[in-house]
């Protein structure tokens, strides 16, 4: 019994030294990373809405705790808010998957785009692809997008990816959260 | 044993993937290009180095009955700082990387040595033998990737080979190719070895 | 919490991302314990209760010390630890109530601790932020396709060794290029869900 404490407290031992080497590199590589994850957003959000100059994080207490919103940029050009982003994380295929979309303060998609998947390579991936995205651009957001396999006509009906069942719905469902934050919320702030 | 054979051992007689056949994972998922062989291999040659010099440094600290939580705690350690190395320098190769950055700490190549060298012998012959067996692990990742990269994908090291109206064969760029390709370059490994064991 | 998720994690666990034909998890023990089927189904047997037990406890370390102590950094090591002792453990539990169950099944647990499938599973757990429930149904569904695979791997290489092989090819490289046909056969799965 005496041996297994011994054993055991050597081993937290080397552990404890462990995670404070760890902790020193963290503390150095985690201020670059997190500059760049910074700068990678910033300009990922300046190329979904062209229009706007400055961004800005939207930080407001109505925006709190709603289901699968990250966070909000607000757009402005010349002090006058020209429009919104706005990042939802909805579960797809392979996980999560981060879901861009800008849209202007009269009511239209200027652009989604993709950010982190893990969808399946070559299938669930295609939404990623502007031939998917671009049926969003320019699409009023007044009503929920849908996705379908039939073909339906009509501006909220999105064209499904066969074989993505799953990973269209996902996206549908971020640029939804979008639309219903920008309906709700912002288009009146 | 003279460094130089240490050395030798590692890149050809005893090579990790061809003759040992350990690290099978990595060696599979992540050689469907050159430059992501390349780079596992230089990240697995990186923790090798780290993991032998201080378990070597340690041999004589360590109890044997826990010995091999401590060099997992070692592995693990190095694996972790590599990891947030590459993410804040090399971010690109980081996320192609993915899952089997961390997964380097299970590359049974790494303990093996551990075990069998670093755990016996000076620091400095560990730090040669980690080199010699980190090295002959990335020859044989770059070796499948170059092959995978140019059947698969047309290019090498990103650079494109044959223009723009060459249909490469992505089957070998996916699962099944690095499973034929591995299967096929062993095959010839074989063959090349038995007819030098031949001429001897 | 929907059957329809859970349908679709287990899918694509056992068939589209067939943890050793697509995802390349867990290829030393399939390459090195599958050369007969009865061995195979053994090491089925202990990955899967490997699994599930190390994704629980994996996923409740992961969502009470290291996520609000912000040590995220120190997930590789916690996790492998976890691992090594859960094996440890479990192969001691197992020598002491059933000998005969230890005959069969724990000569392979060491090698499960090594193992890139139970290590990658619980990292992917946490990577597809699912909940204890998902978490549970993604470790079945994977140790599904784990011994499915291996045990299909064991039947045709008992097959190939009456079969004549040439000489270079003998061993490994044959068997990687029938990997190489089951995992072909296995995309077929993709676009399945």
């Amino acid at each position: 019994m005496k041996d297994i404490i011994k054993m055991g407290v050597i081993l937290l031992i080397f552990t404890a030294i462990s995670a404070a080497v760890l902790g020193v590199t963290n503390s150095k590589t985690e201020v670059i990373i997190q500059e760049r994850l910074h700068a990678e957003n910033i300009a990922a959000i300046a190329a979904l809405l062209p229009i706007a100059e400055d961004f800005e994080l939207v930080e407001d207490a109505t925006l709190e705790g709603r289901n699968l919103l990250v966070e909000v940029y607000e757009g402005s050009t010349g002090g006058e808010i020209v429009g919104y982003t706005v990042k939802a994380n909805p579960n797809g295929y392979g996980g999560r998957v981060e879901v861009l979309t800008g849209i202007s303060m009269d009511g239209k998609v200027t652009g989604v785009k993709i950010g982190t998947q893990s969808e399946t390579p070559g299938l669930g991936t295609k939404v990623t692809e502007p031939s998917f995205l671009n049926q969003f651009v320019d699409r009023g957001v007044e009503k929920d997008f849908i996705a379908t396999k039939g073909g339906e006509a009509g501006d909220e009906y999105i064209n499904a990816i066969t074989g993505a069942t799953v990973s269209t719905e996902a996206v549908t469902e971020g640029v939804n959260v979008a639309r219903r934050v920008f309906e709700e919320v912002l288009k009146s702030r | 044993m003279k460094f130089g054979r240490i050395f030798s051992k590692g890149i050809l007689f005893d090579n990790p993937v061809f003759v040992q056949m350990l690290g099978m994972c990595p060696t599979l998922a992540v050689t469907n290009t050159a430059e992501n062989g390349l780079g596992m291999g230089l990240a697995t040659t990186a923790v090798l180095l780290g993991s032998n010099t201080v378990i070597s440094l340690l041999r004589k600290f360590v109890p044997a009955k826990i010995r091999i939580p401590v060099f997992v705690v070692v592995i693990a350690t190095f694996v972790t700082m590599i990891g947030m190395v590459l993410n804040a320098f090399v971010p690109a190769l980081y996320a192609s990387l993915g899952i089997f950055i961390p997964l380097i700490v299970v590359n049974c190549l790494i303990l093996a040595r551990a075990e069998s060298f670093a755990s016996k012998n000076s620091a400095i012959g560990s730090l040669v033998d980690g080199l010699g067996m980190g090295l002959g692990f990335t020859l044989a990742l770059v070796i499948l990737g170059v092959v995978r990269e140019i059947i698969g994908y047309g290019s090498i090291f990103g650079t494109s080979l044959f223009g723009e109206g060459f249909q490469p064969a992505t089957i070998i760029a996916m699962p099944p190719g690095a499973f034929l390709v591995l299967g096929l370059l062993l095959a010839l490994f074989n063959k090349i070895m038995a007819k030098n064991v031949n001429e001897l | 919490m929907s059957i329809q998720t859970i349908f679709i994690i287990l899918v694509s666990a056992i068939l589209v991302n067939n943890f050793i034909l697509s995802r390349f998890l867990g290829i030393c023990p399939f390459l090195g314990v599958s050369k007969q089927v009865e061995t195979a189904v053994g090491m089925g047997m202990a990955v899967t209760f490997v699994m599930t037990l190390a994704s629980i406890m994996t996923w409740i370390v992961q969502r009470t010390i290291l996520d609000n102590l912000g040590l995220g950094y120190m997930q590789t090591i916690a996790f492998i630890l976890i691992i090594a002792s859960l094996v440890q453990f479990v192969e001691m539990v197992i020598q002491k109530t059933s000998p005969a169950l230890y005959q069969s099944l724990g000569v392979f647990l060491p090698l499960i601790t090594t193992n890139c499938a139970v290590l990658g599973l619980t990292i992917l757990n946490i990577q597809q932020d699912y909940n204890l429930l998902y978490t549970i149904v993604h470790a079945i569904g994977a140790a599904i396709g784990f011994s499915l695979a291996i045990v299909l791997f064991a039947a045709i290489r008992e097959r190939i060794e009456t079969a004549g092989v040439p000489e270079v090819y003998k061993g490994f490289p044959v068997a990687l290029i029938t990997a190489s046909l089951m995992s072909l056969a296995f995309l077929g799965f993709a676009g399945l869900v």
